[in-house]
């Protein structure tokens, strides 16, 4: 690759973007305009909704105590309300109300409400002052009483006084701040009617709150604000660095497209590795910018008006300290990167500038998600954290920007290793995506479903397409998941072999074999079974798994420790447990060893991975079955450990040229599982053999077996032996995986 | 300098399934050559073309361009064409000038030499009167001289027209043909698709009449001439296409 080519494609495709006018009033318009006038609207909005007055009618003023006072010359009092709010209070004040005619006044009020001619109306009930009174004189004998020594529980009890009504409308924003206001008014008369009544019983008003709660935050100032500031700027940084890696992306590629001149770049003398470098500078240098913009007109906006608020006395909301806005620049780089590399590889999919747009939905479905993780309370950055690519690198600038970098710098290089990971995958799908002449020359095509249909069942090759493996994927991810929804937890060992059963044959084997037969010509060699292993193969694939056991328990130990198990679903896994304990142990092989082994591996390593390898190098393909195993099992810790599994598996499937040692891979490995769990670690332990293979540790959760590092290696090394067997065997045999439109559809490189 | 032997090209299309574009395509063009290729719409004149330019791979056969091969060596076939298509549009934010010489930096050509290529071309191409507008305010004429200055800013052995005439008016076309003929005259090794038959007659040395990706016959105005003892390259053509598919030459 020459640096110069990319150096210059960049230049251009940034002189053109700079010169059109949309990416500019995305990039640098929008956001430099946005905030100061979302600032205004903002302002604007609330003077409107402060200074509305609000009209509200009191029925029964008449009743009202002569103290403390809640009116004063037909306006609330200046004791219960704040000057400025009473001048907002158009008080309409009705007197001489009996209880006759109060629900008459009633009916009357809410209809009033209701068409807005008013805003509220409160009640006084006809006895409230009269209640009032005699609450007062209760009050006062009670306490002469306790003084001749009457005891409090043989004093009668208070009377309870009849309780004023606020009518209003909470569909009505008008209503709803007359509410607030009237409700306002009646809490301080209430607190008066209170301090009257202690006054009356001699007892000072600092009883009712005899001490006050001190709150101390031992928070350096610039702490307190970096911890606020530190969950809101990554995002919106963020945000932004996508929406601003995006637009450019879909003009680079699907504007190019449009223009007619792709083909002119693509039939020049650049590498297409070249091209799709360049115009990733472009795009990443429009996402920092915008990022950036965003971040300080939002900044600016901010600070102008904190200003003025202090002006007016307001709280001050202080400003992010200087060390947040540089590790926020510092962070801005990965995440425009792996933006960008998305946006382009998402965006050359797209056949025009419109396409392009249906595409951002999916791209931020699939981002967002993974940066509002870091945004929960409960997100610590920690080793599984730090493993979940956006998420990882979003809670480390978090913690930067609190402060506490140090704390994290362990960490560092697998967020480096995660992030930079994620951005090569991306950068390699863009370059992909650019040599593949369907996606550069495919024309819009008009979907029919019936058509389709006919389409797919007249155009069906030896193995299914790669759109078709991802189809079932995706097909039986969603099988399983909507059938874990009706699911129940069995109780019995008949309901569990029974809901065993309907999962592993109803949702995993059955969809497969149907797609194998709807989808594909041959259908023995997409699941794998067209022909016989040698017959050493499947004892060789189930020792490979004996071998590999230390190893299986060395990744459940650090799965465990990395994202330790929710105890919740433990306690709901805690009943199957004990089924499988007390079920005859061969029944149990049978049903968690073989049944398993036999319906996963036609789905996964059968219709699966024949159809991704169709269209994909044999490990890519292996990698994505595994993908697609891992998430069909419920539990993340199981779900890791069975997309680690599923390469294993692939490789002997690949390797052997057949499904059957994958199989009896898989069958030997969940056999010895549930067999371990059968065996007492004393009773292993016990014996010399027991001794060489394993110590034992003791846990919260009881005493474990734990391989030997060395037995571990010895069995790992074993397994490679035998892998490396399969491989000299599959050699030999003829290559039955290749497809004619394979060639067709990959461009010329350059 | 161009050596085509038995290319095939087979599109999967989703709604009629797998499509022969190009059905084991073979032809030589030697150096200071013209070679025409004519054929109606769907053809595979332009198959054939982004094949030779190696903007795509061909199924099966081989394509060797200035002795290099289009699947084995892309990066120096394309360094020893220049290719103007109907598909290859110009820059809209770009001026004439920024895009030649933008082509330009990118085949190895630095400073002064570079400069003085520009200028020659612009020279050559009556191209100095727009040589700052950008290409969204070009007419088509403007647009396609730009095109064929970004073509042959790197001086290339080999030149590819497909339908480069398409959408001219007729002054400019006239000139572009003349142009193409300059450069036959200097030596280079030109291909030109088009379906317009006069321009094959004035320009052609050699012809090849093409006809769902196959040639049907291949040869000088004079052979064919002679072969279907006609005066006219249509008449030639239809004849040859009537034989093939009657329904064809009945609408056309």
């Amino acid at each position: 690759m020459n640096f110069y080519s990319v150096l210059l494609i960049f230049r251009r495709e940034f002189r053109d973007q700079i010169r059109d006018r949309r990416t500019l009033f995305t990039i640098i318009v929008l956001p430099v305009f946005l905030y100061p006038l979302m600032g205004m609207l903002f302002l604007q909005i609330t003077q409107f909704m402060q200074q509305h007055p609000t009209q509200v009618r009191i029925v029964g003023a008449d009743h009202l105590p002569d103290s403390p006072r809640l009116l004063n010359n037909n306006q609330f009092s200046e004791a219960v309300l704040p000057e400025n709010l009473i001048d907002l209070m158009e008080l309409e004040v009705l007197e001489n109300s009996s209880s006759l005619d109060s629900e008459l006044l009633r009916d009357q009020a809410q209809e009033q409400i209701n068409r807005g001619e008013i805003d509220a109306v409160v009640f006084i009930p006809p006895d409230f002052s009269d209640q009032l009174g005699e609450f007062r004189n209760q009050l006062r004998n009670r306490q002469l009483e306790s003084q001749n020594g009457v005891e409090n529980s043989a004093l009668p009890p208070m009377p309870v006084l009849p309780q004023p009504t606020i009518l209003f409308n909470a569909a009505s924003d008008r209503s709803l701040v007359a509410h607030d206001r009237v409700q306002r008014a009646l809490n301080s008369w209430r607190e008066l009617m209170v301090d009257e009544n202690l006054m009356q019983s001699h007892v000072p008003k600092v009883a009712t709150r005899p001490f006050e709660v001190e709150h101390a935050d031992v928070a350096p100032p610039i702490r307190r604000r970096a911890a606020m500031w530190s969950k809101v700027l990554p995002f919106i940084v963020l945000v932004w660095a996508l929406t601003g890696a995006f637009y450019p992306a879909i003009d680079l590629c699907a504007g190019e497209k449009e223009r007619g001149t792709l083909e002119t770049l693509l039939s020049g003398p650049a590498l297409r590795s070249e091209i799709v470098w360049g115009k990733l500078l472009t795009v990443m240098s429009f996402s920092v910018a915008t990022a950036i913009l965003n971040l300080s007109s939002l900044g600016i906006t901010a600070l102008l008006y904190m200003r003025q608020f202090s002006a007016a006395g307001a709280t001050l909301l202080a400003p992010p300290p200087l060390s947040a806005i540089l590790w926020l620049a510092v962070a801005i780089i990965p995440c425009a990167a792996l933006f960008s590399a998305l946006a382009l590889a998402v965006a050359s999919f797209a056949k025009s500038s419109k396409e392009g747009q249906y595409y951002l939905l999916p791209l931020l479905m699939f981002c967002l998600p993974l940066m509002t993780l870091s945004l929960m309370p409960s997100a610590e950055l920690n080793l599984g954290t730090s493993l979940i690519p956006l998420t990882g690198l979003m809670l480390l600038l978090r913690v930067a920007i609190e402060g506490r970098i140090v704390e994290a710098l362990p960490l560092l290089p697998v967020i480096a290793v995660v992030t930079g990971g994620c951005c090569c995958l991306a950068i390699r799908w863009a370059i992909a995506q650019f040599k593949n002449e369907n996606v550069l020359f495919g024309e819009n095509e008009q979907v029919s479903v019936i058509g389709m249909v006919k389409n797919i069942w007249r155009d069906r090759v030896a193995t299914p397409t790669l759109a078709q493996a991802i189809f079932g994927g995706f097909l039986l991810l969603a099988i399983r998941f909507i059938a874990s929804t009706f699911a129940s937890v069995p109780t019995s060992w008949g309901g569990f072999v029974q809901s065993m059963l309907v999962t592993q044959i109803g949702f995993i084997a059955a969809p497969a074999i149907v797609l194998t037969l709807l989808l594909s010509r041959k259908r023995l060699q997409t699941l794998a079974l067209h022909k016989l292993p040698k017959w050493w193969t499947i004892p060789a694939a189930a020792a490979m798994a004996v071998c590999l056991h230390p190893t299986a328990l060395w990744i459940h130990r650090a799965i465990s420790h990395i994202y330790p198990p929710n105890p919740a679903v433990l306690d709901q896994l805690q009943p199957i447990q004990l089924l499988l304990q007390s079920a005859p142990l061969l029944q149990v092989i049978l049903l968690i060893a073989l049944l398993p082994a036999i319906c996963e591996e036609l789905a996964f390593r059968g219709f699966l991975l024949s159809g991704l390898r169709s269209q994909t190098k044999p490990f890519t393909a292996i990698v994505i079955a595994s993908l697609f195993f891992g998430f069909t099992h419920g539990i993340i810790q199981q779900s890791i450990f069975a997309a680690m599994l599923g390469v294993v598996i692939g490789l002997i499937s690949v390797r052997t040229g057949s499904l059957l040692p994958a199989i009896a891979f898989h069958f030997t490995n969940n056999a010895l599982v549930m067999a371990a769990s059968r065996i007492s670690t004393e009773g292993v332990i016990g014996t010399p053999l027991g001794r060489l293979l394993y110590y034992t540790e003791t846990t919260t959760g009881g005493t474990a077996l734990v391989p030997h590092w060395h037995v571990t290696i010895i069995g790992a090394l074993l397994a490679c032996l035998i892998l490396g067997r399969f491989r000299s065997q599959r050699r030999s045999a003829p290559a039955s995986f290749t497809s004619p439109l394979v060639k067709s559809s990959e461009m010329a490189t350059g | 300098m161009i050596h085509v032997d038995k290319l095939s090209k087979v599109y999967h299309d989703a709604q009629r399934g797998p499509h022969v574009a190009l059905a084991g395509l073979s032809f030589d063009v030697g150096p200071g050559q013209i070679y025409g290729l004519i054929g109606p719409n769907g053809a595979g004149k332009t198959t054939a073309l982004r094949i030779l330019s190696t903007v795509l791979r061909p199924t099966s056969g081989t394509a060797t361009v200035a002795g290099f091969d289009v699947t084995e060596s892309p990066i120096q076939v394309r360094r020893h064409i220049g290719f103007v298509s109907t598909n290859t549009a110009v820059y809209e934010r770009m001026t004439a000038w920024e895009m030649v010489e933008y082509f330009g930096q990118l085949f190895g050509l630095r400073g002064e030499e570079l400069r003085e290529r520009i200028d020659k071309l612009f020279n050559q191409l009556q191209m100095h009167d727009f040589r700052d507008v950008l290409g969204a305010k070009m007419s088509t004429g403007m647009q396609q001289k730009v095109s064929i200055a970004r073509a042959l800013v790197h001086d290339p052995p080999v030149l590819i027209f497909d339908e480069a005439t398409s959408g001219l008016d007729i002054l400019v076309a006239r000139s572009l043909l003349d142009t193409i003929r300059r450069l036959r005259d200097e030596g280079k090794c030109i291909i030109f698709s088009t379906h317009i038959m006069r321009e094959v007659e004035k320009l052609c040395d050699c012809v090849a009449i093409m006809h769902k990706g196959n040639i049907l016959r291949e040869g000088t105005l004079e052979q064919l001439y002679e072969e279907h003892g006609e005066t006219d390259i249509e008449e030639v053509f239809f004849q040859l296409v009537q034989g093939q598919s009657p329904s064809v030459a009945n609408i056309a």
